[in-house]
């Protein structure tokens, strides 16, 4: 059975799948929070927390491209 | 070998035709992009999708039925099998899979000439059924994490930044599941010209695809997307899911992950069924009822439904091509007569009115 089901490979690609597509939506989110709260933080008048919040955006919005660019490499390596 | 490149090509048009609903609603619905942009965006890609993998490519061509034993009019048939059940799933506004069409009558048209010993069923079981239920689910699951997990974290923050950044990274989302879809697709097309040119001993057991193949491949779906995308901006006001843009960028996460990640392992899936699985994962994700379970029920059903029947189509299109011969005629009279059917139906149908899309 295991040589006619590809079990390796298959529980390496629902494995690749739940940690692509449910991590980068994740960081993704990070990624708004930190643009909203940013937001808010300004209006308020909070700067320090202001510029965390939006250090914590750059670096998701970084993380996520990231992610994205190496699941592309990964997928024109083979 | 002209008339199975141009009826395989023909095919690949029409499987991006087919399929630009899939690929471009989300984003239109969630008003992530404007039609007309999401159509020209998801068309480049579908084009640059399909430059960048040939793995599923290779599986068609080589792991599902035994090459030493196919000939072009082996392929041919198949190829008619599955325009005839894309075509009669069209008519009935079922929601099929080409993939699995063209599969099914590749399968059904070699067992019809060369017995059950012409599907290699490790690759057929392997590779293609057990992805085709895995994937839908997959992305079902990984779109309603990635939902609820989406929420918790951006949630209770003010709407309109949240959907103004999720609008935008639908731009990144929507773009890949383009790319993924491409990938996928163009390879399937890639994979049958391929299997013809090894039939008809141009290229040798086991070989890739000649770049002439790619390209004209790559160039059909992209085609396909753009045209079929035009027909799509009439309709997509009254016909697609109604959701948020958070809900959009996982359901097209979801989709792209498990359609790039199988792709790399040359699993030949059912685009549509994924990308409906991760719609259905958001969409269950805010709330369960907000799910079309009538649609996910027919889904099923037409996913049982599409490789019996594609492959009974091919094998009797194989039957019907060997009456006249093993020359060209027998594909020159098919494929006439298919014309025919498909000019039937479709000034049959314009009389009575489009139906829903089969996507």
């Amino acid at each position: 059975m295991a040589t006619i089901v590809e079990t390796k490979e298959l529980v390496e690609t629902v494995i690749a799948s739940v940690i692509a597509g449910v991590g980068v939506t994740a960081v993704f989110s990070v990624a708004i929070w930190g643009g909203a709260r940013f937001v808010d933080f300004s209006r308020d008048g909070r700067p320090v927390a202001a510029a965390a919040a939006v250090a914590v955006s750059v670096l998701a919005l970084g993380a996520t491209l990231a992610a994205v660019a190496f699941g592309i490499v990964v997928m024109t390596s083979k | 070998m002209v008339i199975v490149v141009g009826t395989a090509l023909a095919f690949d048009f029409t499987n991006g035709f087919h399929d630009t609903a899939n690929v471009v609603a989300t984003s239109i619905s969630t008003g992530a992009a404007r039609p007309q942009v999401a159509i020209g965006f998801a068309s480049l890609l579908n084009f640059v999708g399909a430059f960048i993998s040939i793995s599923v490519a290779a599986t068609v061509a080589n792991d599902v039925v035994d090459s030493a034993v196919i000939t072009p009019t082996i392929v041919f048939a198949g190829l008619i099998g599955a325009i005839a059940w894309n075509l009669i799933t069209w008519w009935f506004g079922l929601p099929s899979s080409s993939s699995h069409a063209l599969i099914g009558g590749v399968v059904g048209s070699a067992v019809a000439a060369a017995g059950l010993e012409a599907v290699i069923a490790e690759g057929l079981v392997g590779k293609v059924l057990i992805p085709a239920v895995i994937a839908p689910l997959v992305a079902f699951v990984v779109a309603g994490l990635g939902i609820g997990l989406a929420y918790r974290i951006a949630g209770r923050q003010r709407p309109g930044p949240v959907t103004r950044g999720f609008r935008y990274g639908q731009v990144i989302s929507g773009g890949l599941l383009a790319l993924a879809h491409g990938t996928n697709d163009a390879q399937k097309t890639m994979g049958v010209i391929t299997l013809a040119l090894i039939a008809n001993g141009t290229l040798g057991t086991g070989a890739d695809p000649p770049l002439w193949v790619i390209v004209s491949s790559a160039t059909a779906i992209g085609l396909g997307t753009y045209i079929g995308g035009w027909r799509i901006i009439r309709t997509t006001g009254s016909r697609i899911i109604k959701m948020d843009a958070a809900q959009g960028f996982s359901a097209q996460g979801a989709g792209a992950a498990v359609i790039l990640a199988s792709t790399h392992f040359g699993f030949p899936l059912s685009t549509t069924h994924v990308i409906n699985g991760g719609v259905m994962g958001a969409g269950a994700g805010k709330r369960i009822s907000a799910v079309r379970w009538g649609v996910a029920g027919n889904i099923m059903v037409a996913w049982l439904l599409t490789l019996p029947a594609a492959a009974a189509i091919g094998a009797a299109a194989y039957g019907l091509t060997r009456i006249f011969g093993t020359g060209a005629l027998g594909p020159v009279l098919v494929t006439l007569m298919a014309l025919a059917l498909v000019v039937a139906a479709f000034a049959r149908r314009s009389q009575q009115g489009a139906p829903m899309p089969a996507s």
